[in-house]
């Protein structure tokens, strides 16, 4: 969906000083999916060092932007950001979009449980492992996330485009958000879907990540199918007009 | 950064010779020790952790120290002193208790470990009515579980020590006097039927000649307020089930009472498998209730607290040795501070933040 969801609204009522417009501005569209914050509201700095710098080292620039955020509007930082130093944004959109029903809880009990288990496993492997082979497995959690994720990422996607009254399946370039979205969209539903009935969500999904890390396992194919799907219907790149 | 392949910087103490400078340090037992002293008693999550790491480390601490001490000076002419570890969740009293049963079963004790009352009390599938004392009910499976773990801990005593009376379990089967208590612990094993009767028998047997001096007894048992709560186990006619009246309750009490000499009682009061006590209580008063504290009354708590700065410091050192803080922000001086804040010293919570960081 190239196009942000601008849902068609029949004109729009007097709205308040902060309230933004639509970045698009086609006429007689109001857009839905907006925040209430209107351009002048700055994001919050959440960053400990960022304040901890001495006054006296800042550049004419920093100190510049330090009077500027004295006087702007800051928006409210949202519960889940925290200046934490364990904190990873990929991490809390990944709990995020696993939650069911508002359950923050158990959402981030699950992502915990998945990384412990990851680092056993791959600790085994590696008391397991002979002395050259134990340089080269990794047990950082963490990176063997972001790894898996990064793998997962398709790099070309299709888009049903309307022409001629039938929708044609479009290869098009996505945007880096899209892209992300989709390779923890994909990591989700396979492992809610393909789990044997009585194993774990946090065992399938460590076994499914560490899969994905080493290039295997089903979300990989499910990239590569997308990728063949692309290369199918490359005649087709035409229909795209962006 | 990895700290593998540099030579140990926690010092591993020998265990005897543990005195109050060696608070904070951490000793190493070795897995085939670990095999026939703990057959079961350590808790899981340290379990996970043994298996992970392939070692297992105690780490020294004050209230176990204190302990060690007292058990040191034990005069064995008196009646046996009973010991409460009472404490918060996670402060380590069921640790602490196995470092009190692997010192002394390194001094050649007799091991009577009871890893969790509370699990003699709640969700028994079989409940049968006992063959000894109509009123009583018996658990086949529990005892016969730990029938089994008592035989892994102390095999070399079971050949020892002789039964002073005669035992008919059946029409067929009996026990005579003078045989050695292998046998009732292999009958309890193999008819899984009469396992409660067994175990009582170990106990009546084990309180009566731990007096005579052949050996030494330890009796260990973990979340002792089970022994005084209520259970939630019900009778066919769903009325509810009062703790005397199941048999091994019933004989644990008995061993507890310090009417025998020549050992030593250790008992650890919990609240995390008890029922229908509030999260907050952790002092024996709350745990045991009225009866209880009664019953125990002359005995000596001991307080299990959080870390204090020095042992945090050495368990973080610890985790980073065995390289289980992989996070690269854990080696800062920030994550540090942001772990104390989160754990509060809390060892059982720190374990957890340390798992997936």
């Amino acid at each position: 969906m190239a196009a942000p969801t601008v849902k068609v609204a029949l004109g729009w009522s007097g709205l308040g000083l902060g309230v933004r417009r639509a970045a698009l501005r086609l006429p007689g569209l109001v857009q839905v999916r907006w925040s209430r914050y209107g351009p002048e509201y700055q994001d919050p700095q959440t960053d400990k060092e960022y304040y901890r710098k001495p006054l006296a080292q800042l550049t004419e620039e920093e100190t510049y932007e330090r009077e500027l955020r004295k006087t702007q509007v800051i928006k409210a930082a949202p519960a889940t950001k925290t200046c934490s130093v364990f904190e990873d944004p990929v991490i809390s959109k990944f709990t995020n979009m696993m939650m069911k029903g508002g359950n923050k809880i158990l959402a981030r009990s699950l992502m915990t449980q998945t990384l412990e288990a990851v680092k056993r496993k791959q600790f085994e492997k590696y008391h397991a492992a002979s002395a050259e082979e134990q340089a080269t497995i990794e047990r950082n959690p963490y990176t063997i996330f972001h790894q898996a994720l990064k793998n997962c990422e398709p790099v070309i996607g299709l888009v049903p485009i309307l022409k001629g009254g039938h929708f044609y399946q479009v290869p098009v370039p996505l945007a880096d958000r899209r892209r992300r979205f989709l390779a923890m969209k994909w990591m989700i539903t396979e492992c809610r879907e393909k789990k044997p009935r009585r194993m774990l969500m946090p065992e399938k999904l460590s076994q499914e990540l560490l899969e994905a890390f080493y290039n295997r396992g089903p979300v990989i194919k499910r990239k590569h199918d997308m990728h063949k799907m692309a290369e199918a219907n490359r005649a087709l790149a035409h229909y795209r007009w962006w | 950064i990895m700290l593998k392949g540099m030579t140990r910087l926690v010092s591993r103490v020998h265990k005897a010779k543990h005195g109050e400078q060696h608070v904070g340090q951490h000793y190493n037992i070795s897995i085939q020790e670990l095999k026939t002293v703990f057959p079961h008693g350590l808790p899981p999550r340290f379990v996970m952790q043994v298996k992970t790491f392939n070692e297992a480390c105690l780490m020294v601490r004050k209230p176990a120290l204190e302990l060690l001490h007292y058990l040191k000076n034990t005069n064995f002419a008196h009646p046996a002193v009973r010991y409460v570890l009472y404490g918060e969740k996670g402060t380590g009293k069921t640790l602490s208790l196995c470092h009190i049963i692997h010192f002394c079963a390194k001094q050649d004790w007799l091991i009577l470990h009871i890893p969790d009352a509370h699990l003699w009390v709640k969700n028994c599938r079989d409940l049968l009515q006992s063959t000894y004392n109509k009123q009583r009910f018996d658990q086949p499976l529990e005892a016969s579980v730990w029938l089994k773990n008592f035989k892994t801990a102390n095999e070399r005593f079971l050949s020892q020590i002789k039964v002073q009376d005669k035992y008919v379990w059946n029409k067929r089967e009996s026990t005579e006097k003078g045989s050695p208590l292998a046998e009732v612990v292999e009958q309890g094993i193999m008819r899984v039927r009469n396992a409660t009767d067994a175990v009582g028998i170990v106990l009546k047997e084990l309180k009566r000649q731990s007096s005579l001096g052949i050996f030494r007894l330890l009796v260990a048992v973990d979340g002792v307020n089970a022994l005084w709560g209520r259970t939630t186990l019900k009778r066919e006619d769903k009325s509810l089930i009062a703790p005397e009246e199941l048999a091994l309750i019933y004989n644990l009490r008995k061993m507890v009472k310090n009417d025998w000499q020549g050992g030593a009682i250790v008992l650890t009061v919990s609240q995390t498998g008890s029922l229908f006590k509030p999260r907050k209580a952790y002092l024996p008063q709350e745990l045991l209730g009225k009866e209880g504290f009664d019953t125990l009354d002359p005995f000596i708590p001991i307080l299990v607290s959080n870390y204090n700065p020095k042992e945090f410091e050495a368990c973080i050192q610890y985790y980073l040795e065995n390289s289980w803080l992989q996070h690269e922000k854990a080696h800062t001086e920030e994550g540090k501070k942001e772990l104390l804040f989160l754990s509060n010293r809390n060892p059982g919570l720190l374990e957890r933040l340390c798992a997936y960081l």
